[in-house]
């Protein structure tokens, strides 16, 4: 059978199916197939319509083994310039002979042995076959607990966190958190309550039974029907006297979806098949036993069977597959129907590997871009993203004048060597760092490591030694400001799960208590991580200059949480590693996380950076790297991961990178077609200034600088050491308190309070009235016109000159006003409260 | 002060840039109101009392089922714990003898003994919303209640906000949660009058009315940037709570209403202050005046006053916790329920009294009881429903809903009910255009 590859089919008009006017074959496939089908055609065959069964791995078509196997079909149509489409409910099954297996709802169950071939038809006449070998259906093997019964629960949510799964389980009866401890759950189930949970003499009768299908009334409610193919596993399992399972029992060692990737039209559907495969080389068909989760229900959601339904929006989705502690995640691209989008709405010539990968992006979702933004924007854009403030008038005066064609990457790189990217960059640091002072004045700790963290910035140390740093930081506090993260921050859970997070995007903190639900990590790796830290001790109350932190050097370990056995360090997904007798264990951690295969490390941070500059994270949110939490653009996260990597970690040439590139240079102003684009970047996202940068820009555009205490007169708001200097303006506006290590503990949402605050209170009037302040100069200069005056505080707020309209206007305001300096007062209130000031974009 | 005036219609336009909203199932007759419609209508109508409101008191912590409005008389001492139940003004109901003021007024209020569906997190999320806390998380999340309402009604008057949370910060923060907006976006966010912002609701720096008039027209003439390319929403945002708060500045009934030193004396003492605040730990503080400012913000026009009272969560000492707590809850809820009726609006505010979930029934070696959250209660009063009913009951240990269970959502359905919300009609569009119903079930029948 598989030398026939193809299969011609009868031509057939059909007025409503206008893609099957081309129809000239159809594709009979059970060659080997990639798990990911290709797209498009096969090389050399004639382009037509075809049918094609996706799951199909083996030349020699499938095999089932046992009643219990199952084999979910998923079949693709596909047709010359038309997505490929989920056929998989569309079809008409049988299998010649019939008594070898039926299909039902796309899946096929064996019913006795033999080879049969299964076919399934389309309306239009399209047929494709599978070979299909049943064995080993007459003898009936023992069903194992933790790999038949352990997945039912999982299924059924009998032991999810609400139910059975929770630490004091349920009704008496618990269960381990998603099954993860199947030994543990085999004795609560067989030996507690004196075993009357089960009864293997009439399994029909057993407790388990009678409350999953709700015949003894159970909390829960019925979970399961008296027919159902998980109702009779289960029953079987207690008839067999509750095998535990063979000794050589394979494990699941990985699962894989089937298909991985699809465009597809909006308000389409797709049958997903997902695949164990076993640590004895077998593989199995879980679709059924599999749990699903869309990570966007607007976009698409996915029922107990594998099959996701898409909603009307256009976009990316990723749909979670989750089975036996293994997560595979389907993606799909919904493009813009019919859109007008071709090669030629992109810019030419694009050397930045970013705009590659967004251009890229947006043309196969049918979204244009919005054109390059001009001078006086990208002026202000990209001063405020990098240099955390607004662009003083030389600046503006003299990037209009400059003529250059390089003029933007030469203000880049001007931007990059200031003061003020070390300013704003440390601030940034300094907060996820956690350097909080403890209450009362400011610390000489956090003063110091402030300093550091900023003279790192300053010197473009590379990120791999900064972060190397700070985890295996060990000395006094002015011998090695970076030890304060480990004073900062301090127990070992802690420090596990903020360097995870922070520098590796891991969010790790479940595996403490049980293994995660939507990662591979278990306890297991959660105590290996922590292995690197148990010697790290800390001195306390001793001379400044001793070392306060410090880790015995030599061979370091942790205890599992649950069995007690000692565990040796390691990284996530790592080899244990052999440490020195000589040697700090956390300079192995930082050896493992700086290496450049760290598969996590430099993603982390270049996603980081990303959504710095461009106001949204190709992971959103930005920490949370899971395998299940897809980034909306991987192959750009995975260039931009690589460049930084390649450039040898330099943060100013990551940001080099993406401030110039055409992406981040477009528009904030939306076309019609892209308006609705909220996460591929086809125009700038404006973002609201953040509370220290907004501060400074009012105090630079009314003269009148915040003091803070304990600070130099003019320390701006973004440069100060911590985050605990009081100002109520500072608190209203957002400023997180450093009390995590993470960037979303930032409030950028508006409220009440802000706007009375901007609108009505002493500290903006005293400022717009202070008698040093920029409105009593304009109103005291008599040398220079109201315009002149007028363009001068357009050029300071916006880095651009009013138009027309917006003169007139405030030229007006100005003249009807007897008191010129409280005229002035309103025209800079006005500017400082209007949107184009308290956004950047 | 004209230009003022003029710009309340304003207020209007600003709402209309994010699309009115068609409420067709509203008791206003035919289908087609928009909320520019419906907020004329009110204006007209007179705002004084009238309007329906909602009190959402959360006890956080979890409040003990049983040794508050059932007591489990029939269970082992292990199980029933140290209080009796008294008999209240209504025949054949008895609750716990913590309570008797409430229990001399049983027939105001209706309990539900046997409420389900809690999802067993230490947070007021599902006490706000109806929902858990990852429903459609990914487009912000469901909308608590307030904000709902702030949605679908606006303000009665335009210089009160429409829904105001008082719950006091606390070391464990999600049970001073007053309720986030969710996918309506900020604008949507409960007012919180905290200390530093207060004085702002009054004119600063020798800024007269008609200078603050002028320097917003001036605002308007140049504040042209386009609001729908933020896709954070905080833009359209801004806006509204620009106008809002010129509105708090052009009226003093917010501050007016906060202040208790404008309030009768007697009236004071009859809420009670709910001190020495005891068993508070990490949790909120026993505020009786609470109770007293929300009477106070509803009479000036907020629709939903959202608060946290108490610590409950009595994993020792349960029953001395119960003592204190129960003592000055049964003082202030009294005096809000007589008070609302003397003023004659008990049936316009409807006020829920409940907990993010239940406790065990076994007592545990600290004389405590740790979480439960396979059924928990609930107190209802006014809100003109059919009160004086005890309703749904616990099994013999307390452990579950025996009869009539009572989910969440349809004490959340029951309270959009009775703000005039027709729940199973009514739909708001989310962020990606698509109308989301308020909560999934029905209204509890026995009270509507």
């Amino acid at each position: 059978m598989n030398a026939v590859p193809f299969l011609r089919v009868p031509f057939l008009h059909r007025p409503d199916a206008r893609w099957l006017a081309a129809l000239i074959g159809a594709m009979l496939c059970f060659t080997s197939l990639p798990a990911v089908e290709p797209e498009g055609t096969t090389d050399g065959l004639p382009i037509g319509p075809t049918l094609r069964f996706n799951n199909i791995n083996s030349a020699n078509g499938f095999t089932l083994s046992g009643l219990d196997a199952r084999l979910q079909l998923v079949v693709s149509l596909e047709a010359a310039g038309q997505l490929v489409s989920d056929a998989t409910h569309q079809l008409i099954y049988s299998v010649d002979p019939p008594v070898i297996a039926e299909v039902i709802d796309g899946m096929v169950v064996p019913l006795a042995d033999g080879e049969a071939i299964v076919v399934a038809r389309h309306e239009s006449g399209l047929s494709a076959e599978l070979k299909l070998t049943v064995k080993h259906t007459g003898n009936e093997a023992l069903i194992s607990f933790p790999g038949r019964v352990v997945p039912i629960f999982t299924k059924l949510g009998c032991n999810s966190g609400g139910c059975h799964g929770k630490l004091a389980g349920q009704n008496g009866f618990k269960l381990s958190l998603l099954g993860f401890e199947p030994q543990e759950d085999y004795d609560h189930l067989v030996r507690e309550s004196r075993g009357r949970r089960l009864s293997p003499a009439a399994p029909v009768q057993s407790l388990l039974l009678q409350k999953a299908v709700n015949s003894s009334p159970h909390g829960g409610g019925q979970r399961l029907d008296l027919d159902s193919h998980e109702y009779r596993i289960l029953a079987r399992w207690v008839s067999q006297g509750m095998p535990y399972s063979k000794d050589d029992e394979p494990s699941v060692v990985s699962i894989e979806v089937i298909p991985q990737h699809r465009r597809l039209n909006a308000e389409s559907s797709q049958q997903l098949a997902v695949l164990a495969n076993y640590s004895d080389g077998s593989s199995e068909d879980v679709t059924r036993a599999a749990l699903y989760e869309s990570n966007d229900s607007e976009m698409a959601d996915c029922n107990e069977k594998g099959l996701v339904n898409l909603k009307d929006l256009v976009g990316d989705v990723a749909v979670m597959a989750r089975y036996q502690g293994h997560v595979t995640v389907f993606r799909a691209d919904i493009p813009v129907s019919e859109s007008s989008v071709t090669a030629d709405s992109f810019p030419k010539e694009l050397d930045n590997p970013v705009d590659q990968h967004v251009f890229a992006k947006l043309q196969s979702l049918g979204i244009p871009p919005s054109p390059r933004c001009d001078d006086a924007t990208f002026l202000r854009r990209v001063t405020l993203d990098i240099a955390g403030r607004t662009p003083t008038q030389a600046e503006t005066t003299g990037f209009r004048a400059d003529t250059s064609g390089d003029k933007r990457e030469r203000l880049v790189d001007r931007l990059l060597a200031s003061e003020d990217y070390a300013d704003y960059f440390a601030g940034k640091w300094n907060t996820i760092l956690r350097n909080r002072r403890e209450g009362g004045g400011l610390k000489f700790a956090n003063v110091a490591f402030h300093q550091w963290i900023r003279e790192s910035i300053a010197t473009n140390k590379p990120y791999d030694q900064f972060v190397r740093e700070i985890v295996a930081a060990s000395g006094s506090v002015a011998s090695h400001p970076p030890v304060v993260w480990y004073q900062q921050v301090s127990d070992t859970n802690q420090r596990i799960e903020d360097a995870t997070q922070l520098f590796l995007g891991q969010r790790i903190q479940c595996a403490r208590c049980h293994h995660h639900p939507y990662e591979k990590w278990s306890q297991s790796d959660y105590a290996q991580l922590s292995a690197f830290f148990t010697s790290v001790s800390k001195k306390n109350g001793r001379d400044p200059l001793e070392p306060a932190v410090f880790a015995k050097l030599g061979s370091s370990s942790a205890k599992h949480p649950k069995t007690g056995q000692t565990l040796k360090p390691a990284g996530l997904d790592a080899a244990e590693v052999v440490i020195g007798a000589r040697d700090d264990p956390r300079s192995h951690l930082a050896d493992w996380m700086t290496n450049s295969d760290n598969p996590f490390f430099a993603k982390a941070l270049a996603n980081r950076y990303w959504k710095h500059f461009m106001g949204r994270g190709l992971v959103e949110p930005e920490d949370d790297l899971r395998v299940t939490n897809p980034p909306s653009n991987p192959e750009l996260l995975d260039g931009l991961a690589k460049a930084f990597v390649d450039s040898g970690h330099d943060l100013r040439a990551l940001i080099r990178l993406i401030t110039n590139s055409r992406s981040y240079q477009s528009d904030s102003d939306a076309l019609r077609e892209n308006i609705g684009d909220k996460r591929s970047y086809s125009r700038f996202y404006p973002k609201r200034l953040q509370a220290e940068v907004l501060l400074d820009a009012i105090d630079r555009l009314t003269l009148t600088p915040t003091s803070f205490a304990g600070m130099p007169p003019g320390s701006r708001a973004v440069a100060l050491p911590d985050t605990g200097f009081s100002s109520y303006f500072l608190t209203v506006f957002g400023r997180p308190e450093s009390t995590t290590a993470c960037e979303c503990e930032r409030s950028q949402e508006a409220n009440l309070s802000q706007s009375l605050h901007l609108l009505n209170s002493e500290e903006i009037q005293g400022k717009l009235s202070s008698d040093s302040g920029r409105a009593a100069q304009l109103a005291a200069d008599k040398s220079r016109s109201d315009e002149e005056k007028l363009r001068e505080l357009y050029s300071i707020a916006f880095s651009r000159d009013p138009v027309d309209r917006e003169l007139k206007a405030t030229l007006t305001y100005v003249a009807g006003k007897e008191n010129r300096r409280e005229a002035f007062e309103d025209v800079l209130w006005s500017l400082i409260n209007s949107k184009e000031f308290l956004f950047n974009h | 002060m004209l230009s003022i005036l003029g710009q309340k219609s304003q207020f209007c336009d600003g709402v209309s840039r994010r699309g009115f909203l068609k409420i067709g199932g509203l008791s206003f007759g035919a289908g087609g109101f928009t909320l520019a419609d419906l907020m004329r209508a009110e204006a007209v109508a007179g705002k004084s009392h009238s309007h329906k409101a909602v009190i959402n008191v959360f006890l956080g912590g979890g409040p003990p089922h049983q040794d508050m409005w059932e007591i489990k008389t029939d269970a082992p001492s292990e199980v029933r714990g140290e209080f009796k139940p008294i008999k209240t003004n209504v025949p054949g109901i008895e609750i716990c003898e913590v309570f008797p003021q409430l229990a001399s007024m049983m027939d105001k209020a209706a309990v539900i003994r046997s409420v389900v569906g809690c999802a067993g997190g230490h947070e007021a999320h599902q006490c706000l919303t109806g929902w858990n806390k990852n429903d459609l998380k990914t487009i912000g999340g469901r909308p608590a209640i307030g904000s709902a309402v702030s949605k679908l009604f606006g303000p009665v008057d335009a210089s009160v906000p429409p829904n105001i949370g008082l719950a006091k910060p606390t070391k464990h923060v999600p049970w001073s949660d007053s309720g986030h907006p969710g996918f309506l976006g900020a604008a949507y966010s409960p007012f919180k009058p905290d200390g530093p912002g207060m004085k702002n609701m009054t004119l600063n720096g020798g800024v007269t009315m008609d200078r603050l008039s002028d320097r917003r027209k001036l605002l308007k003439n140049i504040d042209s940037m386009r609001r729908d390319i933020d896709i954070t929403g905080a833009m359209e945002g801004m806006d509204v709570f620009g106008q809002r708060a010129l509105d708090v500045l052009t009226s003093s009934r917010l501050l007016d209403a906060l202040d208790l030193s404008k309030e009768d004396p007697k009236v004071v003492e009859r809420y009670g202050d709910g001190k020495p605040y005891q068993y508070q730990y990490d949790g909120a503080p026993t505020c009786n005046e609470q109770l007293l400012m929300a009477r106070r913000l509803i009479e000036a026009g907020v629709r939903v006053v959202s608060l946290s009272y108490g610590r409950w969560d009595s994993h020792s000492a349960n029953f001395d916790l119960v003592r204190d707590h129960g003592g000055k809850l049964d003082q202030c809820l009294s005096a809000l329920i007589e008070d609302l009726e003397q003023r004659g609006m008990l049936d316009d505010v409807t006020i829920v009294v409940w907990g993010e979930f239940g406790r065990t029934p076994k007592i545990n070696d600290k004389a405590g009881r740790d979480h439960w959250n396979k059924v928990s209660c609930a107190y209802l009063a006014g809100g003109g429903m059919r009160t004086g009913q005890a309703i749904g009951s616990t099994n013999r240990l307390g452990e579950e809903a025996a009869e009539r269970p009572v989910h969440v959502q349809e004490i959340m359905a029951t309270l959009y009910h009775n703000l005039g919300i027709d729940t199973a009609t009514v739909t708001i569009p989310d962020p990606t255009g698509r109308p989301q119903y308020l909560v999934d079930r029905e209204p509890v029948g026995e009270l509507i």
